[in-house]
């Protein structure tokens, strides 16, 4: 009994000791590039890990000496646990880039330049894309994926309506009277659906309007200019002025796409990457056309993510051949295959629309031509999280348009300046 | 308090020692026991240096851990809050920057107010768990078991679980709650999205699911309290009301204490319900943030630790001083039979 | 006579037990419609037997390896305690050594410290120790409790001495008297501490949400706060996800019903 205590003891000390003694570093594994390589792969999106699986399948199969682990980390977690990892230099070999973190990371040196290794090639993707993860003049991320907005419709209740489904032709003016008749408070059904949500509703409204986020030179905000407001001005009021929209806080309350998958909603302007739901919801029959045009024409904001490759890797070479794969035909066509993204590949974006023929996914891939890319800066991160606060507010009604495109300026216009 | 009454007692046996040692008459006697009498004192103290050894081993593992996972964190947590943090690490000297930055933060006074109504809604919780209990304890039966388990059903479902459930009762447009008062006439808000309801909201789902365990608390406290004190007092014409109020509050108070120290402690530290019922993206959210929310977006979503540090010690010193007034006032209410 | 008198009493616990409990059958509800159903207006009062529901949370959540985790966390965190707090409560109360009064005083401190006081730097010391993401780390801190350990120590002197004195005239050491005498008193502390610990451990969220973000490794509280990051308002899914967390911990309490209570009650007395 005693001996057995006094084990139980000694394990105990141990793991204490172990612990209070924090400094112990992990070690590195072997970097020679002829011995058996493991590199890690971070991802955030659980419907694309299966792609992702096959992907690193097929690049396994080229390189029997590399083999790559998945890690799948949630959305909601993803950047706060990343960043964590690079400070203590431990994030993995490769990893997921979005537009808002690639200047945050290219600029503070946590990234490889894929510019100048061999067989480097970006003329196959969107040079939007290309642009956006390029910093310094050496782009940091190759390309995997874009989305664009479109006009999602329910069928149902335009017919009841009598009326006519949304066309490439519409204007915002059409928009705002179609909104008009499809909202029934009898029925608690709306029109449209415009919530405070940046990429897939104001910013596409405010390049409609001919007006701008973020300058060229990313030193200043353009949230007060006439054009700008004019933007936002027209999402708010389907709110405010026609009512044809739920309000902020019925929108919090329940989630925008949710009131468009369960028929509350006539339209939504929302990302192809919710075709899968829209096409799962029951009852739902949806289809999508091209956003609308407003006074200066037509906008819809791309997006995209690229894979890249942690700059304290002890296996820069096998990551750059993975990365490359990843940007190759084989790898996009995987994708394209899967339905759950629109391959930045170009050329592969056929295959993702025959995915859904119920739906004209080719309005997504269309639009590409009056692509306007996300704005971004040295470190979007954390004026874009100000930014919403503050349209939260906005939203709900607890501060005018004007005073908070005010504080939206000068908050974006402080956190610019830090560069 | 037993921890007080053990060190009071020992910070007065070596004057006791010492004055017994001034007393002694013979410096010969003295000198020729001085040995053996120190070792038989320092053993009557301490026991035997066996003793010692068990001792320091069968507290080792327990004190290590505490020491390397509570008690050195919290150190290095005050160094912390002095210090700025880079994005990707990298920890400098910031002096008093943090406390300055906090102390001007413009939201430190809503979500200090938040937190302190907050806590003050939950001690609702207290009266009216101690009129469930007393109604329990007029039942007898298998009732008893049956409402205790309902009752207790709050308690035990995990509150990320509970908070979804509530988040969907208090859906605005098709949640059961505005439901039920549309029923009776009343045009309910958004409950959780409204920066004029969230608090309070979140305040009822905080009683709803304390109120079996208190009254557990409560139930015992009243089986506690002998029959004859009732039964003296029927005899001297005291009805329900003035019984109730006259025996049972005072003999419950021990109970009361323990209660609302426990309850204003979990108050201050309210998170779940702020990240869970409400979420990231929430119009109510500006107005509704709590201290320990504020901590939680500070280290873990903007990558600021060290204001976040400064927080956390600000919170603790706040909560150390709160419970050292409610020990001192205690005095004045609390009865200990 | 008697039962003329009650019926007020039965009435107003009633009240409260439905107050209590009508969340729990809305959510059971809600949990077998469709998204349309849930959002209909009057709100249907009829399930729409919609058990896709549930298959849709074992596709979005990995819930019988979380559910696993769950359990092997709780396991580990109750033995260990009980184990390290009643060696330290035991000595705490009975063993005289120096600086046992002023030792004891310093774990209580944690006791009165926030956890917000010392959360950065647990995760860092795992982040150094490379036991993020793992069901180690997650364990790890809570294995150690300032709380346990006072409260079996006020059981402990709570206990008579004689016992003690008459196995320590029979020669046994103070290892013997604590295992083989001292614990099987202790046993009503024991399982109060216990079940206090299956209680907090299974419902643990921030420890968890901060050290975990593999959907293989984490526990059901983070999983549950995971799937509502996937699902936002998807209610019917969440709801079905919400009861299949919860429904272990009240089936444990439903079993053990009065160990539980007993177990609160007496932490409520000291």
């Amino acid at each position: 009994m005693t001996r057995k205590l006094s084990a139980l003891l000694c394990a105990a000390a141990l793991v204490a000791a172990a612990s209070a003694c924090s400094s112990s570093t992990s070690a590195a594994g072997g970097g020679d590039a002829t011995g058996p390589v493991t590199l890690t792969y971070g991802i955030w999106d659980p419907n694309q890990k299966p792609a992702m699986q096959q992907i690193v399948t097929a690049f396994e199969k080229l390189h029997p000496n590399i083999t790559v682990d998945i890690e799948l980390t949630p959305n909601a977690d993803y950047w706060q646990k990343l960043q964590t990892e690079a400070a203590s230099g431990t994030a993995p070999d490769v990893f997921w880039m979005s537009t808002t973190r690639i200047g945050l990371y290219a600029g503070q040196g946590q990234l490889l330049p894929l510019s100048g290794r061999p067989g480097f090639e970006s003329s196959p993707f969107p040079a939007s894309l290309n642009g956006i993860y390029t910093v310094g003049g050496k782009q940091y991320g190759m390309p995997k994926d874009y989305d664009t907005i479109g006009l999602w419709y329910n069928k149902k209740l335009f017919d009841a309506a009598g009326v006519a489904y949304p066309t490439a032709a519409w204007t915002w003016q059409d928009v705002i009277d179609a909104s008009k008749k499809l909202t029934d408070p009898a029925k608690g059904t709306w029109g449209i659906a415009s919530p405070d949500w940046t990429q897939e509703n104001l910013y596409n409204d405010i390049f409609q309007a001919g007006g701008w986020v973020v300058s060229p030179d990313k030193k200043s905000s353009g949230f007060t200019d006439a054009k700008t407001l004019s933007g936002m001005q027209y999402a708010l009021d389907f709110i405010t002025k026609y009512k044809t929209s739920p309000t902020a806080q019925q929108m919090t309350d329940t989630d925008p796409s949710q009131l468009f998958a369960s028929g509350k909603v006539a339209m939504f302007t929302d990302g192809d990457w919710d075709a899968l739901t829209y096409k799962n919801a029951p009852g739902l029959q949806a289809d999508v056309a091209p956003l609308p045009a407003g006074p200066q024409g037509r906008a819809t904001v791309i997006n995209g993510l690229a894979n890249v490759i942690y700059a304290r890797t002890p296996h820069a070479d096998a990551a750059w051949e993975f990365v490359r794969f990843l940007g190759g035909q084989q790898a996009n066509a995987i994708q394209a295959a899967s339905g759950a993204v629109i391959p930045a590949y170009h050329g592969l974006g056929d295959a993702w629309v025959k995915s859904m023929p119920q739906f004209h996914l080719q309005t997504f891939v269309d639009q590409l031509d009056h692509a306007v890319p996300y704005p971004v800066s040295a470190n979007t991160g954390p004026w874009a999280t100000a930014d919403q606060t503050i349209l939260d507010q906005i939203w709900a009604g607890k501060l005018s348009l004007n005073a908070g495109a005010q504080q939206l300026k000068s908050t974006t216009d402080a956190d610019l300046a830090k560069g | 308090m037993p921890v007080t009454r053990t060190v009071g007692a020992e910070a007065a046996s070596p004057s006791s020692a010492g004055s017994a040692a001034g007393s002694a008459v013979s410096v010969a006697a003295a000198r020729a026991g001085a040995r053996s009498r120190l070792a038989r004192r320092v053993v009557a103290r301490h026991g035997h240096p066996r003793e010692w050894v068990w001792g320091y081993l069968m507290v080792a593992p327990l004190a290590l851990g505490l020491a390397g996972f509570y008690l050195w964190p919290i150190v290095q947590s005050v160094y912390y809050s002095f210090t700025s943090w880079g994005a990707f690490g990298g920890q400098q000297w910031a002096g008093l920057a943090n406390y300055r930055a906090f102390l001007s933060d413009p939201q430190l006074p809503k979500a200090a107010w938040n937190t302190v109504l907050y806590s003050l809604l939950l001690l609702a919780s207290i009266p009216l768990s101690i009129v469930f209990a007393a109604l329990l304890n007029q039942v007898r039966g298998r009732s008893v078991g049956l409402y205790r388990t309902l009752y207790f059903i709050p308690v035990v479902s995990m509150p990320a679980a509970v908070a979804m459930v509530w988040r969907w009762l208090y859906n605005g447009d098709y949640g059961l709650i505005n439901y039920l008062l549309s029923l009776v006439g009343i045009h309910g808000p958004h409950w959780v999205s409204d920066g004029r309801f969230a608090v309070y909201a979140m305040a009822l789902v905080g009683i709803w699911s304390v109120v079996g365990y208190n009254m557990i608390i409560f139930a015992a406290g009243l089986k506690g309290i002998p029959r004859h004190y009732y039964e003296a007092a029927q005899l001297d014409g005291a009805g329900r009301v003035r019984q109730f109020f006259s025996i049972t509050l005072p003999l419950l108070s021990p109970s009361i204490f323990f209660v609302s120290v426990v309850t204003v402690i979990s108050g201050l530290q309210m998170f779940d319900y702020v990240l869970l019922m409400l979420g990231r993206s929430n119009p109510a959210l500006a107005d509704s943030k709590t201290i320990a929310y504020l901590f939680y977006e500070y280290v873990f979503l903007d990558h600021e630790q060290g204001m976040g540090c400064a927080i956390a010690v600000v919170l603790t010193v706040a909560l150390l001083l709160l419970t050292a007034v409610q020990f001192r006032v205690q005095k004045r209410w609390v009865h200990y039979a | 006579m008697r039962s003329q008198r009650l019926w007020p009493v039965h009435v107003l616990l009633a009240v409260g037990a439905a107050a209590m409990v009508a969340p729990f059958l809305w959510q059971l509800l809600t949990s077998l419609q469709t998204l349309g159903e849930a959002t209909h207006v009057p709100p249907t009062f009829l399930p729409g037997w919609r058990w896709s529901n549930y298959a849709e949370v074992f596709t979005s959540m990995p819930f019988l390896r979380q559910f696993l985790n769950t359990v092997v966390i709780t396991v580990v965190r109750v033995a260990a305690q009980l184990l390290f707090c009643s060696m330290a409560a035991y000595a705490f109360a009975r063993l005289r050594f120096p600086g046992r009064d002023v030792l004891f005083l310093v774990m209580l401190s944690v006791l009165m410290v926030p956890s917000q006081a010392y959360l950065l730097p647990q995760y860092q010391i795992l982040m150094h120790l490379g036991l993020l993401n793992t069901l180690t780390g997650i364990v790890l801190p809570g294995l150690f409790s300032a709380f346990g350990t006072f409260m079996l120590r006020q059981f402990f002197l709570s206990l008579p001495l004689d016992v003690e004195e008459a196995a320590r005239l029979d020669g046994a050491g103070p290892v013997r008297i604590f295992w083989s005498v001292m614990l099987p008193l202790a046993k009503p502390g024991l399982i109060s501490l216990g079940v206090l610990t299956v209680l907090w451990s299974w419902n643990d969220l921030l420890w968890p949400l901060v050290v975990t973000s593999d959907a293989g490794r984490m526990p059901l509280s983070v999983g549950l706060a995971t799937l509502q990051g996937e699902h936002v308002t998807d209610y019917p899914v969440l709801m079905a996800g919400s009861l299949l967390a919860s429904l272990p911990m009240i089936v444990m309490f439903l079993v053990s019903q009065r160990r539980i209570t007993e177990g609160i009650a007496f932490t409520g007395s000291k």
